[in-house]
């Protein structure tokens, strides 16, 4: 991120150019898009072509979410390997349980609900196995945030750290439609809850996420 | 659309389009609502930050194996009711058809079974504890045939036994005392119990136990 100014608001430390075809700011722009379900016949063909055991549906299906799967399971458990673990987990609980599934989400969304739970199953086991390690936080997973001198750390670390001290709803519902692009229809599926409840979390997400962002700056404008 | 600086949240929670459009109609004639505005929006910028497009070409190959795996195992230990899972997408009237085609056949078995069936074995193919009224007649009959025999023997032996001139001898007369006394005390059970198989077989073994002793008795005989 070229434009990252150390001394501006964080708000400023943004490109003022979005990704292509990422960018993302009112909710109602894709909800106007096509199917919202995402229930296309696309979707339902690979769906019958995984429950018949096709591997070569499941690598469709990692072609077209895989690095979608992969990137919100970084941002779920901090690590690359972890995320790499959970995503073929994942993977696996598809098609041990693809038998089960009845269509009334789409299967992608179905695919992501499992990957959620599978993220959060780690996150909670890898959280056991580190607690008798004194003084843990539930944030600490996130790599340590480099400052320069008498600066601000970059901005990804610092969102990243901000989204760790956010609760794990939140967390999940903003990193899936903020970062992954699902609508609240999708995610309301996935977290099993109301589409209301789903854009609310999203406001107290983002509201949490301002007030973490912005506490460094006042707290050093005060101590300046 | 007129917007107030108070619908901000209720718009940044819920808006439509239009009322997106028209908080930025207000934000440019308001300060405070054009930084909340602009916040709201960075973050969402900010987000884009976390995507991480980031190739891992050794995932696919990783998953493809672990599938595979599992599809093995899973065929190995397949449950034989999930293998007949493709009845589920059969049209229903042929799932009707083999239901009512298994219940037939289920049904001509049974009456099959039914009408061969061997009959139940008599009480004289198994071992019955309880003997019948005619069997108890012939035991009582023999039984009474090998006691006249063995008061035959016994007879023969009295001299020796009632005159003991050795302690072996001696031990003998011990013994057929105790012998006489079981055999008696069984015959009174066997008396009250006609019927019970057990009682009978121990007082056979107690017959023959008395016919070995006065074998013996009478072959140590001066």
């Amino acid at each position: 991120m070229g434009s990252v100014g150390l001394t501006l608001p964080w708000e400023h430390r943004i490109s003022p150019v979005a990704r292509e075809g990422t960018f993302r700011v009112q909710p109602a722009e894709r909800e106007a898009q096509g199917n919202p379900a995402g229930r296309t016949p696309e979707d339902a063909a690979l769906a019958a072509a995984c429950r018949a055991g096709d591997l070569h549906a499941y690598e469709r299906l990692y072609r077209l979410q895989g690095a979608r799967m992969r990137n919100l399971a970084r941002n779920l458990l901090g690590t690359h390997s972890d995320a790499e673990d959970a995503v073929q987990e994942t993977f696996l609980k598809v098609q041990r349980s693809i038998s089960t599934f009845r269509g009334q989400s789409s299967f992608v969304t179905w695919t992501f609900r499992i990957l959620v739970n599978t993220c959060h199953d780690l996150r909670r086991s890898r959280t056991r196995r580190k607690e008798f390690v004194p003084d843990e936080r539930e944030d600490a997973a996130m790599p340590a945030e480099p400052r320069a001198p008498g600066g601000h750390p970059s901005l990804k670390l610092a969102l990243e750290r901000a989204i760790a001290t956010l609760t794990q709803q939140q967390r999940s519902v903003f990193l899936l439609y903020e970062v992954e692009g699902f609508h609240h229809a999708e995610i309301a599926a996935m977290l099993e809850i109301t589409e209301t409840a789903s854009k609310n979390t999203l406001f107290q997400a983002k509201k949490n996420l301002r007030q973490t962002l912005e506490a460094p700056r006042s707290s050093q404008a005060g101590g300046a | 659309m007129q917007i107030k600086c108070e619908d901000r949240e209720r718009i940044f929670r819920d808006g439509s389009a239009e009322q997106w459009a028209g908080l930025e109609l207000h934000a440019a004639s308001c300060l405070a609502c054009a930084k909340e505005l602009q916040a709201w929006k960075s973050l969402s910028v900010a987000a884009q930050e976390l995507r991480d497009d980031q190739e891992s070409p050794a995932l696919w190959p990783r998953i493809e194996s672990a599938l595979a795996q599992q599809a093995q195992q899973s065929a190995l230990h397949k449950p034989w009711l999930e293998r007949l899972s493709f009845w589920r997408s059969a049209p229903s009237v042929w799932q009707t058809a083999l239901a009512g085609a298994l219940v037939l056949l289920l049904a001509l078995t049974a009456g099959y079974l039914y009408v061969h069936r061997h009959p139940a074995p008599g009480p004289t193919e198994t071992y019955n504890p309880l003997l019948r009224d005619s069997k108890v007649a012939e035991v009582e009959r023999a039984e009474r045939d090998y006691m006249q025999a063995i008061d035959k023997l016994a007879a023969e032996a009295k001299p020796q036994i009632d005159t003991p001139d050795s302690p072996l001898m001696a031990n003998y007369r011990e013994k057929l005392v105790m012998l006489d006394g079981a055999i008696d005390e069984l015959r009174m059970h066997a008396g009250q119990n006609p019927s019970n198989a057990h009682l009978r077989y121990q007082l056979l073994s107690m017959y023959q136990e008395k016919q070995a002793t006065l074998q013996e008795v009478l072959e140590t005989k001066p």
